[in-house]
């Protein structure tokens, strides 16, 4: 059934060919890679990781308001703001939404983006699997906000500990929406992480060994180990629950010998790793901002990437840190109380060689070096009070306690989004064309800074003054009212300072509309491959394959040393970089079909909780998307569009010129 | 509290990096002076051994984390300071090209160096974090314990203390919300729940340990001192979470003595004609199939449960009209107990001088708020009474007469 199809090449320039023939029949692929529609059938990585940045940047507001709820309504004693119900619903959602929905995310958007440009790929190596994570991470992540208008948003916390989220104890079907909007989230972390693995090890541009990769990859490439086996551990986990709820399974139903203890250990084997998901891609972000804005190369490159790799590791032998309080025994908590303390060494070793990068250095504070080093220091703090929880007779004090809350966003805030926040200002002119406004970025900066001190770090006080986490209100006899004020204040701040970050991109845009800036390939003098071709990045990546001899390849390509070793420049980025000029490349057409399979995913969720009847289109609409993705037209340059390739607007030549096809993929 | 709104102030008009400094110093400043503040839940301010033993551990690690914590933000600022090259006018100028710090990738015998010392810091907080640990793991009871053990049960939204003073199985005391101990006892509890998680934790006293349902987890925990110390619910457990306090009470041997006495007896009905006789009639149509008072009711005639074993928290129970969460709150001592409605009201006011034995004769009655309670509890601590799966929490009783009420307290507070 595969029909031959004349379509366009993805063109930089944009325009759209004319096809010689028209094929009839509804699995012709997409025609158009330009304009809104586009988006909607697109396999571009770039494009998909555009999507994954305003999506987050999306929930990252929703995740903030629920924030900001939660604060208004802690920032006076007995407060009534929210009602326990309600309150339940928005701390249970602020968390969900900011892992699974926000940084997650967040992280994808930079690997996508980046992660074939710096191995010199042209795409990743299965691009339909690509579109499809995105929607389907974006069909679950809609899915799961539906529940606020469908009776009640889950409300047994993001932790979701069995026994209080079965049936009997939360009756509504929050907790449904819950287990199945993670599940459709999760299947998109698994395709993906599947996806970039084999891009990064079988993609690589000629010559760059593993041991020659950006670090940024190499962190993302154990971030999609990570993923690979720490999801299905919570697929299973939310399998089990879904059962118990939906289908009176027991699994954790202690009457029938279930054990609410089995939630804990599967939820935390994959929570702790889950914590390094979050956490090292800012790892790798923040290593790339580093040397740029140092003028250095990475201190400690192999002892980078090793740390990286441990803390991948140890990751998974910690997860019972998150339950000395469970009643496991003094054994096992010893055990996990001293894995805790030894991943410690190797995070301390990720820092030390940050600092040591600087150290000597030329240090350009840039907005994205501000928010780097901004990581080192505030992570540090994150870091630390993680030693003293890993203390397990200090944690039985400590544990669910603000403290603790203070804790973890130093780690996910002060270390991940703050990575991130600098990866989008170094990145902006490679994706855009355009610079971030540098003044702006600083004011976003400080303010996001400040207001985040002012709101987690009196936390740390809060927590061991005995302020317990997830309680609808305190009492003024309590003590805690003066700092809850400093901390609801806080958090206002840090929320003008995300405003300040979205009027950013408005006036940089405008602003590079109105008066258009060349930045250039490599505006920063940076190190990898992605500046060593025009922005924004050209849709087809690179002219022509790169091929690799250094780690910092592109670095060693503008910058050599003379005789008496001084450094000198043997070349300017704009002469050797890539302009982008070259047509002649095939690239993977567009399709319908992942955007149509992954959206009938929510709709067997909807199944699932309201009427098992609906089952009936759902299913359908899923067996035919796969049909339809399996039969789409062959994506051959051959037979399907070798003549387009060298054309322009009117011209069809015939004798195409052999496509470049390095990018070409089954996807 | 002026000083702490100090640092707001400063923070906020911050423009430079040793303004900032400064303000950390007084945020710091201000982090001690409130520590002295008034905060009874402080897990600073250990009142019993195995309280103090984990908070000198952790102070010895914070000195440690502090010390970490100034050399890095040292280096961050000095370095910040010293290496910085100023931005050139033109945000869009790159470096020129002559100005190049000496490019060092790496230094093995520093890396190994910084591997190591971490991991010594680490051995050496392990090996005292260990020895806490087994040292605190280590209970020893003595020969003249006057409990053999007290079993916890956490249920939606209360704790039930099951005191048992021999070893015969049989629980000799149940009360509700409050831990009476004798001070300098170390106590052995068993922590449970009938319904879901629940973590119980006096801060002034010890840790946490999470009550699970089907598990009896050990635990302990010792008065070092006379007092009152609370305590809250530390695993999120649904809607009035926020609303389930305990209070541990530190009484002298003999006080706790007379106090258990008292516990171990049963109530008496009220004397004929009384308005206590016109509650207890009030209490056994309406309160007593949830509510047991040792002498008057018995477990037989109500819905509650009274051990662990009988637990069940499936959706077995949705036809039959009965608390999942198992038995309301024995009743045979209330008017004994300082608090009510799972420990967050407190039932005598100006007692703040008044011996905890001596509430019922001296204090003064909380009553309005023990009546608005009895009239309609959902509403002053929100429960699931009317859940589609099974009454969790109390029922509202707003058909009783204001002469019912006003009967049922005072039969309420025969009950010392």
């Amino acid at each position: 059934m595969a029909i031959t199809e004349d379509r366009p090449l993805a063109l930089e320039s944009g325009e759209v060919t004319k096809t010689n023939t028209r094929p009839l029949g509804a699995l012709t692929r997409p025609q158009s890679d330009v304009g809104w529609a586009s988006w909607f059938t697109t396999v571009d990585h770039k494009k998909i990781g555009i999507m994954y940045g305003v999506g987050s940047l999306f929930f990252f507001l929703v995740g903030g308001l629920e924030a900001l709820l939660i604060r208004i309504q802690l920032s006076q004693p007995g407060n009534n703001f929210l009602s326990e119900s309600v309150y339940n619903q928005v701390f249970t959602m602020h968390g969900v939404t900011m892992v699974f929905l926000v940084i997650m995310p967040m992280a994808a958007a930079f690997a996508n983006y980046l992660l074939p440009l710096q191995v010199g790929a042209r795409d990743v190596a299965f691009p339909r699997l690509n579109a499809f994570s995105f929607w389907c991470w974006l069909a679950g992540a809609l899915f799961l906000n539906t529940s606020w208008f469908l009776g009640g948003a889950p409300d047994g916390g993001w932790f979701a500990y069995a026994p209080n989220t079965s049936a009997t104890f939360a009756p509504g079907n929050g907790m449904d929406f819950y287990a199945i909007g993670l599940q459709i989230a999760g299947i998109a972390s698994l395709v993906s992480a599947i996806n970039l693995i084999v891009t990064v090890l079988n993609m690589r541009a000629p010559g760059m060994t593993l041991l020659k990769m950006p670090i940024f990859t190499w962190m993302m490439l154990v971030v999609q180990f990570l993923l690979l086996f720490a999801v299905p551990v919570i697929t299973i986990a939310l399998f089990l629950l879904t059962f118990d709820r939906s289908f009176d399974a027991n699994f954790f139903n202690v009457a029938e010998g279930g054990s609410p203890l089995l939630w804990q250990h599967l939820f935390w084997i994959f929570g702790h790793p889950e914590v390094y998901i979050l956490i090292l891609p800012a790892f790798g972000i923040i290593s790339e901002i580093i040397p740029t804005f140092s003028r250095k190369p990475i201190f400690g490159y192999p002892f980078m990437v090793g740390s990286g790799i441990a803390i991948g590791f140890m990751g998974w032998g910690v997860w019972a840190h998150h339950m000395f309080v469970s009643g496991l025994g003094p054994i096992s908590v010893a055990a996990f109380s001293m894995s805790t303390m030894f991943i410690a060494v190797p995070t301390g070793v990720k820092i030390l060689n940050w600092l040591a990068t600087m150290w000597g250095g030329r240090l350009r504070f840039t907005t994205a070096m501000l928010f780097s080093v901004g990581v080192i220091a505030m992570f540090t703090i994150g870091g630390l009070s993680g030693v003293t929880h890993a203390v397990a007779p200090s944690d039985t004090q400590q544990t669910d306690t603000y403290y603790i809350v203070a804790h973890f966003h130093y780690v996910i805030f002060g270390g991940a989004l703050l990575g991130m926040f600098g990866g989008f200002y170094f990145w902006w002119p490679k994706a855009f064309g355009h610079k971030l406004n540098e003044k702006w970025g600083k004011i976003n900066f400080w303010l996001m800074l400040i207001g985040f001190n002012m709101t987690f770090g009196p936390m740390h006080i809060l927590g061991l003054q005995g302020m317990a986490r997830r309680h609808h209100s305190y009492a003024e006899a309590d003590g805690f009212t003066q700092w809850n004020r400093i901390v609801s204040l806080g958090s206002f701040v840090i929320g003008i300072g995300v405003l300040i970050f979205l009027f950013n991109i408005v006036i940089s845009a405008r602003a590079a509309k109105k008066n258009p800036v060349d930045v250039g390939p490599d505006p920063w003098d940076a190190r990898s491959l992605e500046w060593s071709t025009a922005s924004p990045t050209p849709v087809h990546n690179f002219d022509s394959d790169p091929t690799v001899e250094f780690q910092d390849d592109w670095w060693h390509r503008k910058w050599g040393t003379d005789d008496d070793g001084k450094i000198v420049r043997i070349a300017h980025p704009e002469d050797i970089a890539d302009d982008g000029s070259n047509t002649n490349v095939h690239l993977p057409s567009p399709s319908y079909w992942p955007l149509v399979l992954s959206f009938s995913l929510p709709l067997i969720g909807y199944a699932i909780i309201f009427s098992l009847w609906l089952l009936v289109p759902a299913g359908i609409l899923f067996v035919l998307s796969f049909v339809g993705w399996a039969l789409e037209p062959a994506d051959d340059p051959e037979a399907a569009h070798g003549h387009h390739d060298d054309h322009d607007a009117d011209h069809h030549d015939a004798d195409g010129v052999a496509a470049t096809d390095q990018g070409a993929s089954v996807g | 509290m002026t000083e702490s709104e100090l640092p707001v102030q400063s923070v906020r008009s911050m423009p430079s990096r040793s303004r900032q400094l400064r303000a950390l110093v007084a945020l710091a400043t201000v982090a001690l002076l409130s520590a002295c503040a008034d905060t009874p839940l402080d897990t600073m301010a250990p009142e019993s051994p195995i309280a103090n033993e984990i908070n000198n551990l952790f102070i010895g690690v914070g000195i440690v984390a502090i010390i970490v914590f100034v050399l890095v933000q040292g280096a961050v600022i000095y370095m910040a300071r010293r290496f910085r090259v100023d931005a050139p006018d033109d945000e869009d100028d790159v470096y020129p090209d002559e100005e190049f710090p000496a490019q060092i990738h790496g230094n093995t015998r520093l890396e190994i160096g910084w591997t190591i010392v971490p991991t010594v810091i680490m051995a050496i907080v392990g090996f005292f974090t260990l020895g806490t640990l087994f040292n605190l793991d280590d209970v020893s009871a003595s020969d003249d314990q006057q409990i053999e053990k007290v079993v916890v049960v956490g249920q939606q939204w209360w704790w039930e203390f099951q005191y048992h003073l021999d070893d015969d199985g049989v629980a000799d005391i149940v009360t509700a919300g409050e831990l009476v101990l004798p001070v300098g006892e170390e106590i052995l509890l068993e922590v449970t729940s009938r319904d879901v998680i629940h973590s119980f934790w006096v801060p002034a006293l010890n840790g946490k340990r999470d009550a699970v349902p089907g598990r009896s987890s050990p635990w302990t925990i010792e008065a070092g001192s006379v007092g009152r110390f609370p305590g809250e619910c530390t695993e999120f457990c649904g809607l009035s979470h926020a609303y389930m306090e305990k209070w541990a009470v530190g009484l002298e041997l003999a006080d706790w003595k007379t106090w258990a006495a008292n516990q171990m007896a049963d109530a008496t009905a009220p004397a004929e004609g009384t308005d206590a006789a016109a509650g207890w009639e009030v209490f056994s149509a309406q309160c007593a199939s949830c509510h047991v008072i040792n002498g008057l009711t018995s477990l037989n005639d109500t819905d509650a449960v009274d051990s662990v074993e009988l637990y069940d928290g499936a959706n077995r129970l949705i036809d039959k009209q009965t608390q999942v969460s198992g038995a309301a709150p024995n009743l045979t001592h209330i008017a004994s107990r300082s608090s009510f409605a799972g420990g967050i009201f407190e039932l005598y006011e100006n007692v703040d001088e008044v011996d905890y034995l001596d509430l019922a004769s001296a204090g003064d009655l909380n009553r309005g708020q023990l009546e608005a309670w009895i009239i309609n509890a959902p509403e002053q601590k929100a429960n699931a009474w009317d859940s589609p799966t099974g009454q969790r929490g109390m029922t509202p009783f707003e058909a009783l007469s204001d002469d019912d009420v006003d009967n049922l307290v005072a039969f309420l507070m025969t009950l010392d």
